[in-house]
C-alpha cells in the first residue's frame, strides 16, 4: 500500500469538476485507490464518493493506493491536485 | 429443463425538478455534455423545488449546496447538479434540508434553489441528473418533456441481472 499527502489548492474546493477529472484519471489503473480528509474516505474512481469527503480550499488530503500500480497510482494523483487537475 | 432466467431490474426515477427535460449533451458544461461522469438528462427548471427522485441515503452534499449524491436502494449513484458553474455562488441562493447520511423517500425536499438569484449571477440553472455508476446498468430509458416535480417518471433505469 503506498500513501501521500497533498494540499488542496483549488479555491471553489473539491467539486464536481475537479472530481471528475480525478475520477477520469484514477479508472486508468488497477490500484484501489482512496482519498481521505480527516478520516472520511472516498473511493477515487467514484465521483459520488470523492464528493462525498467534501474537501475544501486548503484542506490536507492523502491519496492511498493498493495494487499492481500503486506508485504509480498516488504519484498521478498528487501532481494532478498539485497542478490543479490539469491534465 | 426450465431455464433461471436472471430478470434485468428496472428502477424507475422521478423527475426531481419542475420544468422541461433537456438531453443531456445539451447542457453548456463538457463535464456532463460529454457523459465524463456518468450519462443522464438535464432539467430546465421553472421552479426551485428538488426532490429525491428515488428511495436511498444521501452520501454527498457539497458544502456551497448546489450538488447531492445518492445511493438508491438498488446501489445505483445518482448525482443532482443544481446549475452550472453554481459552486461559484459559495452557497447564496441553495438551501439544503438534508445531511449526509440522511434516509431519503422519493419526493423528500433536497434542496431549495432560488433560480431568479442563480441567473442574476450570470449562472445557468440547467440541472444535470446524472447516473455515475454506469458500469451496472445496462440502459436508461428517458422520458422527454415537462415534467412536474416529485410526480412522474423521469428516467428508468435497467440493472444488469
Amino acid at each position: 500500500m503506498e500513501k501521500v499527502e497533498v494540499i488542496l489548492n483549488n479555491k471553489t474546493g473539491l467539486h464536481a469538476r475537479p472530481a471528475s477529472v480525478i475520477t477520469k484519471v484514477a479508472s486508468r489503473f488497477k490500484s484501489d485507490i482512496k482519498i481521505t480528509k480527516d478520516g472520511r474516505e472516498g473511493n477515487a474512481k467514484s465521483i459520488v464518493s470523492i464528493l462525498s469527503i467534501a474537501a475544501v480550499y486548503g484542506d490536507s488530503l492523502f491519496i492511498s493506493a493498493e495494487g499492481i500500480d500503486d506508485m504509480e497510482a498516488i504519484t498521478t494523483i498528487k501532481q494532478l491536485i498539485e497542478n490543479n487537475f490539469v491534465e | 429443463m426450465f431455464g433461471l432466467f436472471k430478470k434485468d431490474k428496472e428502477v424507475s426515477f422521478i423527475a426531481p425538478m419542475e420544468g422541461e427535460v433537456v438531453d443531456i449533451v445539451e447542457v453548456p458544461d463538457q463535464v456532463f455534455s460529454r457523459k465524463m461522469v456518468g450519462d443522464g438528462i438535464a432539467i430546465k427548471p421553472t421552479t426551485g423545488v428538488v426532490v429525491a427522485p428515488c428511495n436511498g441515503k444521501i452520501v454527498s452534499l457539497l458544502p456551497s449546496n448546489h450538488a447531492v449524491g445518492i445511493i438508491d436502494d438498488d446501489g445505483i449513484e445518482i448525482l443532482i447538479h443544481v446549475g452550472i458553474d453554481t459552486v461559484e455562488l459559495k452557497g447564496k441562493g441553495l438551501k439544503s434540508f438534508v445531511n449526509v447520511g440522511d434516509v431519503v423517500k422519493k419526493g423528500d425536499l433536497l434542496i431549495e434553489a432560488d433560480l431568479k438569484f442563480i441567473e442574476s449571477a450570470g449562472k445557468s440553472t440547467i440541472t444535470p441528473i446524472i447516473i455515475t455508476n454506469m458500469g451496472n446498468v445496462k440502459e436508461i430509458v428517458k422520458i422527454q418533456g415537462n415534467v412536474e416535480v416529485g410526480k412522474g417518471e423521469v428516467m428508468k433505469i435497467l440493472i444488469k441481472a
